[in-house]
């Protein structure tokens, strides 16, 4: 099994713009154990390129979870060895180049948008002026630019989630790490974040995202990439490489090649 | 106002369903406007003002009444009549004296909401000295305030300063507690979002926890205002006037001494009411602050 996971991340792999692609985030055997005893994660090993769209697919318990963690710096690898921008995650955090998106939006409820925006800007000491500068050009991504002066409590979960997403684009990141980030909202929502969010990242190209959820036609249809978990303890299954051009519509959502790539992320799924 | 929750509501994002919402809405604050100007606020006496108005006046009713048929002796039991009456012969005495506790009750009050955040502040910071303290202030808590008042007397001399000293240290401690619980209760996620933008201890606590807790420490706040009302007067009985112009406690004392029960009923009802003048300030104050954001003070 590790042998067709090696294949199948390996540098050689094609990238979607072509182009020879610098490794991100390096895992070689990663495991996680926790002190009870409990083996959280198993094995893992992924190379995740420059420009990727990598989602993690799994159901709950596949340790999706604790690789976004581990990778974020939040929590310790016991074993194998993890690389994250050439460096450990917690220096790499440091350089700035990593933004995170959680399943609950995470804004500060007393601030108005275009203060959470630049949170992360406010706490390294950007100008303000550069901050206002970069909250607009954010909140204009997600479409949200009149709103700049609204409370997170005026807005429905899905604007909310916008803000959360236009927050990690602030620092124009290199990696973007998201846990479940549409797991709260309904389907038609979801579907128009998943577009939303594929416009961006295709605009320009420039970062990759580590995307984790536990549906499979939203891993499907938004990466380039997708790695199935399974759990007890969590390990790589098998990772789906989906070859479908960008941008994507819904037709691909409705293509039999889509429900092609479903059907083989399911049989992976059941292993 | 009004226009203001409309122009919400109107957020462009599934076109049809909000359009329809924001005509429905429409409507609603003109009839509201052309109710307010007579309709509104009788209806607000009616349903909210007016019955407890009734009870209080049956109760100070009965009370007049029931005293008068009894024949009680004043310095007994005096009627609602003997008790404004004596409040307005010693009107300027009273005045004095409520001016008196009010400057000791808000100095103590400050103190405890100054010292009580600064306080659960550092305890926040590390969760080694919060374990090694915090046991100390809750013994210290424990110990009735009428056993540590003698010494704070002694320690600072009989007036202001004991007085003060008594009010802030009845007032402390919950503004301690409720500011420590809430600086404590910043959601995880919130947390981890400032960590791993590599914020510092200090932007975690000044942007992220303090706001936080906000809504905890202006709970404690509205405790411990009434409290302070009542750790002054506690200390005005034992630290007396100390030179200068007594307030409500003593004047309290003197009061029953003198066997004056109807300026000392003037005396304690002073005291009640400026304890709630003083909550409903703190209250006015919470819900200026919280409105925007915290559901405590949305209503809607």
């Amino acid at each position: 099994m590790n042998s067709t996971m090696l294949a199948g991340s390996s540098p050689g792999m094609p990238a979607p713009s072509g182009e020879p692609s610098g490794i991100l985030v390096g895992m070689q055997n990663i495991g996680k154990t926790y002190p009870n005893g409990t083996i959280a994660v198993q094995n893992v090993n992924l190379l995740a390129g420059e420009r990727e769209f990598l989602c993690f697919v799994g159901p709950s318990g596949c340790g999706k979870s604790t690789i976004f963690n581990m990778i974020a710096g939040l929590t310790d690898h016991t074993s194998g060895e993890l690389a994250v921008l050439g460096t450990t995650p917690k220096d790499a955090r440091k350089q700035n180049e990593i933004a995170f998106v959680f399943q609950e939006h995470t804004l500060l409820p007393w601030s108005k948008l275009i203060d959470n925006v630049t949170m992360p800007l406010t706490l390294r000491g950007v100008s303000k002026k550069e901050r206002i500068q970069e909250g607009e050009r954010v909140l204009e991504l997600v479409g949200l630019k009149d709103y700049m002066k609204v409370l997170p409590r005026q807005l429905s979960g899905g604007m909310k989630m916008r803000v959360s997403i236009a927050r990690a684009l602030i620092s124009r990141p290199k990696l973007l790490l998201m846990d479940e980030p549409f797991g709260a909202l309904d389907e038609i929502t979801r579907q128009t974040l998943q577009d939303e969010l594929l416009n961006i990242w295709c605009s320009d190209r420039k970062m990759t995202v580590l995307f984790i959820t536990h549906n499979v036609f939203e891993a499907v249809y938004l990466s380039t990439r997708v790695v199935v978990m399974t759990p007890r303890p969590g390990k790589v299954a098998d990772i789906v490489d989906i070859e479908a051009p960008f941008p994507r519509t819904d037709d691909f959502r409705s293509s039999p090649e889509f429900g092609g790539y479903v059907h083989a992320v399911n049989e992976s799924l059941k292993h | 106002m009004e226009k203001l929750v409309v122009s919400v509501n109107g957020i462009p994002e599934q076109g049809g369903v909000e359009a329809t919402s924001v005509q429905k809405l429409e409507p609603a604050p003109q009839k509201r406007k052309a109710g307010a100007s007579s309709g509104s606020p009788l209806r607000k006496f009616a349903t909210h003002i007016a019955p407890p108005l009734i009870v209080l006046i049956l109760f100070l009713g009965f009370w007049e009444l029931a005293i008068r048929l009894a024949d009680v002796k004043p310095y007994l039991f005096p009627k609602p009549s003997d008790i404004v009456k004596a409040a307005a012969e010693n009107g300027h005495n009273l005045l004095v004296s409520v001016r008196t506790t009010i400057v000791e009750a808000v100095l103590g009050f400050a103190f405890s909401v100054i010292l009580g955040v600064a306080f659960a502040i550092v305890l926040a910071l590390s969760k080694t000295v919060e374990r090694s303290v915090y046991p100390y202030a809750i013994i210290l808590q424990t110990i009735p305030i009428v056993a540590v008042a003698p010494i704070i007397v002694i320690w600072f001399g009989a007036g202001m300063n004991a007085i003060v000293m008594i009010a802030f240290l009845i007032a402390f401690f919950p503004i301690l507690s409720n500011t420590l619980i809430g600086l404590n209760s910043t959601e995880a996620n919130m947390k981890n979002l400032f960590y791993l933008y590599n914020a510092t201890k200090w932007q975690t606590i000044w942007k992220l926890r303090i706001p936080a807790a906000l809504p905890y420490i202006l709970a404690g706040m509205k405790i411990s205002c009434s409290l302070s009302v009542v750790g002054a007067i506690v200390g005005e009985y034992i630290a007396g006037i100390g030179g200068l112009q007594g307030g409500l406690g003593y004047a309290i004392t003197v009061a029953s001494t003198r066997l004056q029960t109807a300026y000392l009923f003037a005396c304690g009802l002073s005291a009640a009411v400026m304890g709630i003048v003083f909550f409903l300030l703190i209250n006015a104050l919470s819900n200026r602050l919280l409105r925007s954001w915290h559901d405590s003070a949305i209503n809607g």
